[in-house]
């Protein structure tokens, strides 16, 4: 009982001020009226970034949590209309919760991202000068190759170009681990790409560093680093966009050259089906430890 | 480990910043007062690009920003929005590690060249930390010229779940030794404090499960963040030292929030503690007084 107290209990005891005024909407030369932040706003806002990256779904979750806590018994918002109230008033600070797709499956993720700085600058603060520049050698490797994906060898013998003090190669290990951990890079069978995170943070940052490197979607016009390509014109797509444009499409074609799609035509996105997928796996879990 | 990234980040990204933000391009015609500030201003700029957000309630504070114009070129509404973002960010980043942050820190990482708008740029800044994220930016001390953030919401069991991060599991060991500190009159010998936690099973030479190295925690970790003051009794032998409670935790909790812990970990009420009770009942009439030096960021 004592632990359990001990552990829950917390030194930030201040009185909460409910603040819930409009601030005066007049902004020269705005067209849209500034939001409205309240205490759900405001605990929605604080918990988030708590998260580098987080999934629609679980944002749905934090919002309920937020409501609760705050404003029982209001009906909670639509989510997008939540988060566009938010970034309304993130906009003076040139900061956005900016909604992503994740380049493999397209699970809906978030992210509070810096609209106004061009560099990794949110990651400045958690790596030393040549861990950040290690990223950079692997995010470079990782644009200019043909399937997004950099080989751990690969980013690993550029361990000697690294500004700042010198890292050894085991060293390199473990701080790529720590982009993994972070949510930065992805790894997949020894090679990495970037974590859908990234990709939202960086994306500007990335188009403007290497606009002769970078690759395209045909269908959504953003900064594609894993996806599809058509064999014979070039054009490139992401996995769900493919799956948005070919569903139900019993002969895709290239949206370019007309040429067969070539590749396998993945399936959208379902949040239902993912969930029951999800409980289904743990209701097959429960079954097997019930059995012993 | 801060310093070098952001400022090649900065130095190079300035120019970079201003010349590729093209959002705004389509504000359209600027209003009287913004000329008019821009003319008091004694410097010659386009209509400002930007003219967005907190600039609108922040009028009335531009209205009166001083008139002393320094040598360094114009700085357009933007650009003091870009600032006061920038300042914004790095407290959060600054205070998620519990670390006070200095003055000479925040003019050296954020405001360079903006130094002559330093109090406006602060003043901006706590204002959107309180309106926007809910927390407050005090000074640990009087004339400190040392900040940390206060957050203003009420913190919730059910918050954990939801989190990104562990919060401060080593929180719950603070408040003991907040406790006991307070339950002891104010001050309490080491020695006690390991007395005391023993019976917990904390020890100081012992790794501990949840709170990792306890001795390093309560005399190196809570001093470094001002909830724990820590002093060498001098002419003990063995070298003895006492604990008391930092700046920070009379800003962040209360004797009367300390007093309910213990006595809720005790499952009793109080008043079961006359004296402290008494204490923590003092405390809370001053704090209810309005404070003579406000807590609000001085220049």
């Amino acid at each position: 009982m004592l632990l359990k107290l001990v552990l829950n209990s917390s030194a930030h005891c201040a009185q909460p001020i409910r603040n819930s005024y409009r601030v005066c909407s007049h902004m020269q030369g705005s067209t849209r009226r500034m939001g409205v932040m309240t205490d759900v706003h405001r605990r929605f806002l604080q918990l988030l970034m708590t998260h580098g990256v987080l999934e629609e779904w679980d944002v749905k979750r934090l919002q309920r949590h937020c409501y609760k806590v705050h404003d029982r018994n209001a009906t909670v918002d639509k989510l997008e209309d939540f988060i566009n109230n938010i970034n309304s008033v993130l906009e003076s600070l040139y900061i956005e919760i900016k909604r992503g797709v994740t380049e493999d499956d397209g699970r809906p993720i978030y992210a509070l991202v810096n609209l106004a700085t061009t560099s990794i600058s949110k990651m400045a603060t958690d790596f030393a000068e040549n861990e950040l520049d290690l990223f950079r050698k692997a995010l470079e490797l990782i644009i200019d190759s043909e399937t997004g994906f950099a080989s751990s060898t690969n980013i690993l013998n550029l361990v000697d170009q690294l500004k700042g003090k010198k890292m050894r190669k085991k060293e390199a290990e473990q701080v790529l681990q720590k982009f993994v951990q972070s949510k930065w890079l992805i790894e997949k069978e020894g090679e990495f790409t970037l974590h859908g995170r990234a990709i939202l943070e960086m994306e500007q940052y990335i188009r403007e560093t290497y606009p002769d490197a970078v690759k395209i979607c045909n269908i959504c016009h953003s900064l594609l680093i894993q996806g599809q390509s058509c064999e014979t014109c070039g054009i490139r797509m992401h996995l769900p966009c493919v799956a948005k444009y070919f569903q139900s499409n019993a002969e895709p074609r290239c949206p370019h050259c007309n040429d067969y799609w070539p590749h396998e035509i993945p399936e959208v996105f379902d949040p239902e089906k993912q969930r029951e997928a999800g409980i289904s796996k743990s209701n097959k879990k429960s079954l097997r430890s019930r059995q012993h | 480990m801060l310093q070098k990234p952001r400022n090649r980040g900065r130095s190079g990204g300035q120019a970079e910043r201003d010349s590729d933000w093209s959002r705004g391009g389509n504000s359209g015609a600027s209003r009287a007062g913004e000329h008019a500030r821009a003319r008091r201003d004694g410097f010659a700029e386009e209509a400002p690009s930007t003219s967005r957000g907190p600039g609108g309630s922040q009028g009335s504070q531009g209205a009166r920003r001083s008139q002393a114009s320094p040598a360094v070129g114009p700085r357009t509404q933007k650009q003091q929005e870009l600032k006061v973002s920038e300042l914004v960010q790095f407290l959060l980043i600054k205070d998620q590690k519990k670390i006070p942050i200095k003055r000479a820190d925040i003019l050296k990482h954020v405001i360079g060249d903006y130094k002559d708008i330093f109090p406006d740029l602060l003043k901006r800044a706590a204002e959107r930390l309180q309106y926007v994220f809910g927390y407050k930016l005090v000074e640990l001390e009087p004339k400190s010229n040392t900040y940390i953030l206060i957050n203003t919401l009420e913190p919730v069991e059910e918050d954990a779940e939801v989190r990104g991060d562990q919060g401060t599991p080593t929180t719950g060991l603070l408040m003991i030794v907040l406790g006991l500190i307070f339950m002891k009159g104010n001050t309490v010998k080491e020695t006690e404090v390991w007395d005391f936690l023993r019976r917990l099973g904390v020890y100081p030479t012992k790794k501990h499960f949840i709170f990792g190295d306890p001795k390093k925690l309560i005399t190196e970790d809570f001093v470094r963040q001002r909830y724990l003051e820590y002093r060498r009794i001098p002419h003990t032998d063995p070298v003895d030292y006492e604990f008391q409670w930092g700046p920070r935790t009379n800003l962040e909790t209360s004797k009367m929030k300390v007093l309910k812990f213990v006595a809720k970990v005790h499952n009793q009420d109080p008043k079961d503690w006359p004296a402290q009770y008494c204490e923590a009942l003092a405390d809370e009439e001053n704090r209810a007084r309005p404070q003579p030096s406000g807590s609000a960021p001085s220049s």
